[in-house]
This record gives structure tokens, sequence and C-alpha cells, in this order.
């Protein structure tokens, strides 16, 4: 076959310019360590590469979220276990002073070591995280969420929480409003309150009380007035009667609409007692009314101690609620701790997948840098001898 | 004797000119475009003698180049596709490059700005948080900024190496014509082919179809035709027409390729393939105008539903939140040629029909027709066009008015390609970043359910009425809304834990069970909210929701997607483009192999030359030693 002299010159220069820019390309790949450097390379690899990408960076971005949220949830739970155990301590006054031996000079001192423990836990709930946030204060952070006016803490901060996002499909409360954890404490036994009118002369003192069949229960007011201390009648609040009886002695239960009372002692005619729908009562307010009880020097004993038993009930039920809303604090740490871990497997395995596809295989890069290198040296020392050829050399 | 010697003269003088053939042959070894050249010798006719017929010597008949057609044909037709996927793979290759960074690309940055956004949400009060996002909202902006500017700059290239390539173009065609002409004179007046002028024909020829692609045929007088496009006659004999790129009717900046003839120019811009201008041609429309259109169809999506949660949202100051992103507006434009006085104006409607492709709006017979551009296809549009009622089609509405509009008059309409450009943030502080929801719901104090608020948000602005709402339940499971300030009942439902109670373009979200009797008031959000994170929850599900293309792509799908289109479309120019390069180099491989030279062969040549010149030298002295042999013998 005929090769033209041009033919043999271009070919030879054209190969080795190609060999040139693999070598180039080659050298970039290894100098970079990314065999992937514009979508022209593997538009599929780079579209993948830019989503592995995206989720990696959120992902980051939860577990820094988690971090937030645990931070928060952490010294709230703090601050949760701090109140209770200032009830705890109120609790263990509130017992030293319900007994009727104690002098009333004993039960101010009492009171006044439990303004204090007011003090702590109102303190408590107005505790503010680094940034000077509130915890208690919900959405409202910038506002002191509880305030002491007169005998009444009123809550200031709002009902409702910030979430956090902790994973692609999980917020979670970062908090708890402090309606919620020092509130919103159901009264009583949660269903109904118990009362003694405070002009009983008797010494008949009501207990909490049950429910003993839930589907007869229609919430209200209801009074139970003795004419006698055996003669007795519950009335609700329009007037209508629900029970009554005459056999009234120490100790019974009396029951009606679907709950249960039970009335120790002895009523005198004329004394009433009420067994209300329960509402809410806030940690502060039962400590508020115990300081109010013990400081009050003409309440009968029967008042007393059906008072403080009272007052007893409301700090184990502000203890218990402080206990739950504790639990759900726990379980929403174990839940970004859980999520964070989860989060760390996943971007081991998103930044293995990047790197798989735009990371340069070292090995097989210096192979291939060598297979270049030596097809090059081939090229051009072929080209040098086989240029020296030529008939010219010989004709002389 | 006389006769040896004339033949041997003849030889002599043959042999000369096969040298200098031999002599240009090797000269030109390097030169582009030349055609190897042979000297034919024939055989001077005999004369006749009683004994038979006695040779003459030789002559040079002709002096032919090497050189074939159809070889030609292939190099020209694999150098258009080279140099049309390569220019193609070059520029789509910048653009390619800019967006596809994975570091910085788009979708990174939408990722940084939603990331900014979780951290707003982590300590909505934290006046460095809410700088951290708007300095990511601006870095977004000015991106979007940088890509429109710079693919405004690419466009400006792509424009000017279109006029460039059509003046190459020209220029190579008037001097085809010019050579055609003097061929022809040359081959009519001496019958030989002036095989220099035909192989500087042959290289304007090669060097016209880089930028685009030629057809040739040669005609017996020796000259060529060429044919661009789809049989476009570009060359004829000696006569060339010129082409131009001329403005386009709706933007200046713009050109279409025509033909001018006889004072009037056809438009040829859809026919022409192949060549640099082929390349720069299909560049602009598949890759520059589309890239330019979805990043425009992604902005205005992205100031869409930032503004929309925006305004829906409450800053930190307690004030309602306002637009964080201006965007460019739609771009249109009438023909040059209109005749009538309609105007139209355009905006946008609906993000999840509007498209990255332009349109026309033309009158046809009395009434308006919009045609999609990229699809060719006609888009039926509903309304009547007035401001009363709008057309409305591919989510833009479109009032027309102005005066009364001719027949043929048209409007491009660009729903996209100038937004990117018009990103900008509006927001001048922090604190106007609306964090907080600009609702907030309250459970009543004397609430003895388990019902608690979880999120409440204004999810459309539009509709959204303030005031005070309260949602009561009139058992665990079913709720009525009434308007506070009416008392009036808007609306009932089931309760369900979790799912958002709708109302008035208000989203409510409840959890836990609530007990009968329970109330939830709904009204105007305190400005002492500044922990609320609800609206900043609902810019960041506005974002990743599916909300473009009839609701199945979402705005970070929307940025991923150009990225892999347009990295298919460089890519597969770049395959195409090596392809075509491997096909030329062996064409033209092939061509050389018989139209280039050989110094080996020259060599052989030369010394056979060299050799039979010899000879002839050496017959012409034997002659001479016979007629001094005659002579010697006749004067003894």
């Amino acid at each position: 076959m005929r090769i033209a002299t041009i033919t043999f010159q271009q070919n030879a220069t054209s190969q080795m310019q190609e060999l040139q820019a693999a070598l180039a390309k080659t050298q970039n790949d290894l100098s970079t360590g990314k065999k992937l450097h514009s979508a022209a390379d593997d538009p599929a690899a780079m579209t993948s590469v830019n989503q592995l990408n995206v989720q990696l960076s959120a992902s980051q971005q939860y577990v820094t979220n988690g971090n937030y949220a645990s931070s928060n949830l952490k010294l709230e739970a703090q601050a949760m276990s701090d109140a209770t155990n200032v009830l705890q301590s109120a609790r263990d006054l509130a017992i030293q002073a319900n007994s009727a031996t104690l002098p009333a000079a004993q039960r101010q001192n009492i009171a006044t070591q439990l303004a204090q423990q007011l003090q702590s836990l109102v303190a408590i709930g107005n505790r503010v995280d680094s940034s000077g946030n509130y915890l208690f204060a919900g959405t409202a952070s910038g506002t002191v969420p509880f305030a002491q006016s007169g005998n009444t803490v009123a809550y200031s901060g709002s009902s409702s929480v910030s979430q956090v996002q902790i994973s692609p499909n999980q917020r979670i409360s970062s908090g708890d409003t402090g309606a919620a954890v020092f509130m919103n404490i159901p009264a009583g036994n949660g269903t109904f309150t118990t009362a003694g009118a405070a002009t009983n002369t008797g010494t008949g003192s009501i207990g909490v009380g049950a429910v003993v069949s839930p589907g007869a229960w229609v919430p209200d007011t209801y009074t139970i007035s003795f004419t006698s201390p055996t003669t007795y009648s519950a009335t609700n609040s329009a007037g209508t009667v629900v029970t009554s009886g005459t056999a009234f002695k120490d100790g019974d239960s009396i029951s009606f609409m679907g709950v249960q009372v039970p009335i120790t002692g002895t009523p005198a005619a004329g004394d009433t007692f009420t067994v209300a729908k329960a509402g809410n009562a806030s940690a502060f307010n039962t400590l508020q009314g115990l300081i109010t009880t013990l400081s009050s020097p003409t309440l009968s004993s029967a008042q007393l101690s059906s008072q403080i038993g009272g007052a007893l009930q409301q700090i184990d039920a502000a203890m218990t609620n402080l206990n739950n809303v504790s639990a759900s604090v726990g379980a929403r740490i174990n839940s970004i701790t859980a999520s964070q871990s989860t989060a760390q497997t996943v971007q081991t395995s998103l930044k293995t997948s990047v790197s798989q596809l735009s990371d340069v295989d070292y090995a097989a890069a210096i192979t291939q840098l060598n297979t270049e290198e030596l097809s090059l040296q081939a090229a051009q020392s072929s080209y040098a001898s086989i240029a020296k050829l030529s008939l010219f050399n010989y004709v002389k | 004797m006389s006769d040896i010697l004339s033949t041997s003269v003849s030889g002599l003088l043959a042999f000369q000119r096969a040298l200098s053939v031999t002599s240009n042959n090797v000269s030109n070894v390097a030169t582009p475009g030349y055609s190897v050249e042979n000297a034919n010798f024939t055989p001077q006719p005999g004369q006749v003698t009683s004994v038979g017929y006695f040779g003459s010597g030789v002559a040079i008949e002709s002096v032919t180049r090497s050189y074939d057609e159809l070889l030609a044909g292939q190099v020209r037709s694999s150098q258009s596709g080279y140099s049309s996927f390569n220019t193609y793979a070059t520029q789509a290759g910048q653009i390619v490059n800019m967006l596809s960074s994975s570091s910085t690309g788009l979708t990174a940055s939408l990722q940084a700005f939603v990331n900014a956004l979780h951290t707003v949400a982590n300590s909505p009060s934290s006046t460095p948080q809410r700088q951290v996002l708007l300095s990511q909202a601006q870095g977004l902006a000015q991106q979007m900024q940088n890509y429109s500017s710079q693919l405004s700059t690419y466009g400006a290239g792509i424009e000017s190496q279109l006029s460039g390539a059509v003046t190459q173009i020209n220029t190579l065609s008037t001097g085809i014509a010019s050579l055609n002409g003097q061929i022809a004179a040359g081959l009519a007046s001496t019958g030989q082919t002036p095989n220099t002028l035909m192989d500087q024909r042959d290289k304007m020829v090669d060097q016209l179809s880089q930028y685009v692609t030629v057809n040739t045929a040669t005609q017996a007088d020796g000259s060529m035709n060429v044919y661009i496009g789809s049989g476009q006659s570009l060359v004829t004999g000696s006569s060339s027409q010129q082409l131009t790129a001329f403005q386009s009717p709706y933007n200046a900046a713009q050109h279409g390729i025509g033909i001018v003839s006889g004072g009037s120019t056809t438009d040829v811009t859809s026919q022409i393939s192949g060549g640099s201008l082929g390349g720069l041609l299909a560049v602009r429309s598949q890759v520059l105008q589309p890239v330019q259109n979805t990043l425009g169809q992604f902005s205005v999506g992205l100031a869409t539903l930032v503004n929309q949660a925006q305004q829906g949202g409450m800053d930190l100051t307690g004030a309602a939140g306002t637009p964080m992103f201006a965007v460019g507006p739609v771009v249109t434009a009438s023909a040059s040629s209109n005749t009538g006085a309609a105007t139209i104006a355009v905006t946008r409607t609906s993000l999840s029909s509007l498209t990255a492709d332009d349109y026309t709006l033309r009158q046809t017979g009395g009434a308006w027709q919009l045609t999609d551009q990229t699809t060719g296809k006609v888009v039926t549009m509903t309304g009547s066009g007035t401001a009363a009622n709008p057309f409305l089609a591919a989510g833009v509405s479109i009032v027309v008015g102005g005066g009364a509009a001719a027949n043929g008059d048209s409007f491009l309409i660009q729903p996209t390609a100038g937004a990117a450009g018009g990103l900008a943030v509006l927001l001048t502080s922090p604190a106007q970043i609306a964090a907080a929801s600009s609702i907030q719901t309250t459970a009543a104090a004397a609430n003895t359910g388990t019902g608690t608020v979880s999120a409440s948000l204004v999810t459309n602005p539009a509709t959204w009425v303030p005031g005070t709402y309260k949602v009561s339940f009139t058992s665990a499971t079913q709720y009525q809304i009434t308007n506070s300030s009416t008392n009036t009942v808007i609306g009932t439902g089931t309760y369900t834990s979790g799912t958002p109670i709708t109302f008035n373009g208000a989203s409510v979200t409840l959890q836990g069970t609530p007990a009968t009797g329970d109330t939830f008031t709904v009204g105007s959000a305190s400005s002492s909210s500044v922990g609320d994170n609800s609206n900043a929850f609902a810019l960041i599900d506005s974002l990743s929701a599916a909300n473009f293309n009839g609701g199945t792509t979402s705005l970070s799908n929307v940025a991923n997607n150009l990225v892999s289109q347009i990295g298919v479309l460089t890519q597969q120019a770049q395959s195409n483009a090596s392809a075509q390069k491997s096909v030329n180099q062996s064409a033209t491989d092939t061509r050389n192999n018989l139209s280039g030279v050989n110094l080996d062969e020259e060599a052989a040549k030369l010394v056979q030359y060299q050799q039979a010149y010899s000879a002839c030298a050496q017959l012409i002295q034997t002659s001479g030693t016979m007629f001094n042999s005659l002579i010697s013998a006749v004067h003894g």
C-alpha cells in the first residue's frame, strides 16, 4: 500500500498528541484524587453524587439539630429533677406540719420554709438556656414565664414549643411549656376535687374519693349537706338531689353519680362538703395554698388535716407530672441519640458511595499512567527511528 | 542518424520535464492540499518505412494530479461532522463545568440555604444565625446572577462566532467562484487541467466544510458547484451567493442565518447543519437557552416558595413577613415585522405549570395562537386575553392590550429566561426573616384533656383573614371552628392527633387527646413569640415539596435534572466528536495515501529519470560517434 510521507508525519504527531492528552488527564485525576470533574464525564454519576452530597449535608445538619435539642432537653431534665427535689422537701414539710399537736408557731415556721421552697420552684421555672432563652416559656422564649403576684403565680409563656428536625422525617419538641410542666396538673384525683366548707363546725373531714363507675360520672359541682350528724343529701348545681342518707357514721363513703367520697369524723348539722369537676392546679398554687393554710391560726384541726391532705395529694400529682414529662424528655433524648447513631451509619455509607463514584482508584490510575507513559515512549522512539528512513539517504 | 539524434533529444526534453515534475513533488512534500503530480509519457508517432514503423521518441502528453472526488467528499463530510460536534462539545463543556461542581453547584447551594434555615429554626431568636441565613440567601442570589451573566457572555461569544463563521464562508465562497472562473478559462484555452488552481480550490472547499456541511458537483467546464444545508446553492460556476447573519425579529442581539439572493434574504437557519456553524446553532438552542430558562425556572420557584412562606409568617420584631427574593419578570418582545398596534402583558401564575420553554403568540386569521418553540406544538389557552379574563397557559397569564393586531403579528414570550439574572434579596435586616408563625393557638386554661398545640401556621397568606377563631371539641373526636368576632361556626371536622385542622388558609396541628369541651383559640401571634420556628419549617417544607412540572419535581431536582441533561448532551457531543475525528482521520489518510507525496517513490523516479536522461545523452554522443565514423570513412 502506498503511504504518503505526510500521512506518516501527521499520524505520528496526532497520535503522540492524543497520548499526551491522555497522560495529562490521568495525571490530573491522580493529582486531584477525583475522576469525576464535570457532569460530561459521567452525567449519571454526577447526578448521583449531587444527590448523595445533598443527603449527606442534610444528615449532618440533622445531627447538629439533634445536638442542639439534646442540650436543651438535658437542661430541662435537670431543671425538672431540681423541681422534684424542691417538691419532695415541700412534701416532707407538709407531713411534718400535718400533726394536730404541732403548735401554731411551729406551723408558721414551716410555712416560712415552704415560702422559700416556692421561691426556688419559681426560679427553676424561670431558668434560661445558654443563649438566655427561657427554658419553660415555650415559643415566647424572651418572656419571663412565671411571675408571682400576691398569692398566685401566673404563666406568661406560650402554649406551644419549638420543634427541631432530627432526621429526614422526624421532628421533636425541643422543650416543654411551663404550662405543661408546672401549671396543668390535674387537681384532686383527676376527675373531681373535694373540699369541706370553711364554715364547717363539726370534725368531719372529706377524703380524696374515687371514681367507681366512670360512665355514670357527670362533671358538675355537687354539694353534700348535713342536716344532722347522720342525715345528709347531695345535690348538683341545679339543686337536684342525686343521693341522700340518714344513717351516716364516721368513716362511711357517700356514693353518687359513679363516684365515692369518704368522710371521716363527725360532721355537725349545717356542714357542707363539695365535690367538683377537677380542673388544673399549678404546683406553685398548691404550695401557696399550703402556706396560706399553715399560716392561718383559725383553722380547726379537721380543716387543717383535710387541707394538708389535699395539698399532699396535689404535691404528689405535681411530682407525678414532672416524672411523666421527664420520661418524655428522656425518651426524646434517646430518640435523638438513636437517630444520630443512624445518621452516622448513613453518613459513612453516603461518603463511601460518593467516593466510589467520584474518587480516583489510585491503583488503576497509576497502572493506566504507566501504560500511557510506555505507549508515548514507544511512539516517540519508533517515530525517531522511522523518520530517518529515506531512499534519498542512499541516492548519491 | 538524425533520427537517433532527434529521438534522443525528445527523450532528454521529456525526462527533463519529468524531473521537473518530480522536483515539484519533492518540494511540495509538506504542502497541505497538494496532490501529487505525474508526468504522463507518450511515444511519438512512428515513421513508416517499407520495413515497418520506426518510433520517433517520447513526449510528455500531460501532467495530471492524483485525485479522487469521492475520497475528497468523505474527508469533507467527516470534517463537517467533527467540527460541528467539537464546537458543540467545547461550548457545552464550558456551561456544564460551570454548573456541575459538586461543592459549589446549585444543589449544594440550595442545601446550604436549607441548612441555614434549620439553624435559624434551632435558635429562632438568635441574630447571628439569622445573619447566616441572610448571607446564604444573598450567596444563592449572587450565584444565579453570576450564572446568568456568564451565560450571557457565552451567548455573546456564540453570536460573534456565528458572524465570524458567516464572514469566513463568504470569503471562501467568493474565492471558490473566482477559482472556478480561472480553471474553466485555463481548461478551455489549453485543454490541460490547471492542477495548482484545482488544488487551491479543493483546499478552500475543505476549509468551507469546517464551517458548514457542503456538497459539490463538478461541471464539464471544470468548475465546481457548491451547495450547503438542504441544497441551498452557495457557488454556481464563477458566481457565489452571500450568507448573512441577520438579527432575530425578536432580539437584535441574536442572529439567524440567511442567504442573500437578488436583494432579498431567505432564512435558512433551520436548514444549516454540520460544521462549526451547525454546532453553534445547535448548542445555542439545545444547551444555552434551556440552561438559562431552567435556571430561571429554579429562581422563580425559589422566590415564589420562599416569599409565600415568608408572607405567612412573622418576623423577629412582630411584623408580618415580607418577600425575601425579587426575581426577573417575564421577558416579552414584539416582532420587528409587526404592523398592528397590539401589545401584551405577561405575568406568571402557576409554578407547577411553568416550563423552561419559550413561546410565540401569533395573530392568525383573527385568533391568537400560542406555540411552544421547543416542541413546536400549539398550546391551548383558556380565557379571552382581556384583563378581566386573560389567556392562561403554560403557567402564565397573557393580557393583550394596545390597539388592533395585524394578521401575522407575533410576540416572543420567555416566561423564565430573564428570571435568574433578576434574582436578588429584598430583606435588609436579619430580623426580617419570618421564622415565627403569624398566628398562634392557645389552649384554654380550663382544658382537661391532653391535647397540646404542635403547630399553627398561615399556609396561604392570600386566603387568611386575620381574626380570632376558636376550635372547640364537641366530643373527643369532633371539633368545630367558630369565628369569635362574628360568633359563626365556619367549619366542623373529625379530629386525628397530628393531622392539621385547616380553615381560611390557616393550618393548626394538635396532638394528644382533647376532652369534650376543651377549646383552643387561634389568633394573631403575640410579638413575644420570638422562639417560634414553625414558619421556618414551613419554608423548609415548601422547598422540598414537589412543586414543579405538574407537581412531580422538587426545586433540588430541577437543578439536578438540568446538570444531568446538559451533562448527557455534552458527553454525547464529546463522544460523537471523537468518533468523527477518527472517521475524518481515516478518510484523510485514505485521501493522502492517494494524493500525497511519497519521498521514496520520488527518489526512485529521480533515479529512473536521471538514468534515462544520461542514457539519452549517451545516445546523442553515440550518434555523433556514428557520424564521425561515417565522415572518416568517406574522407578515408
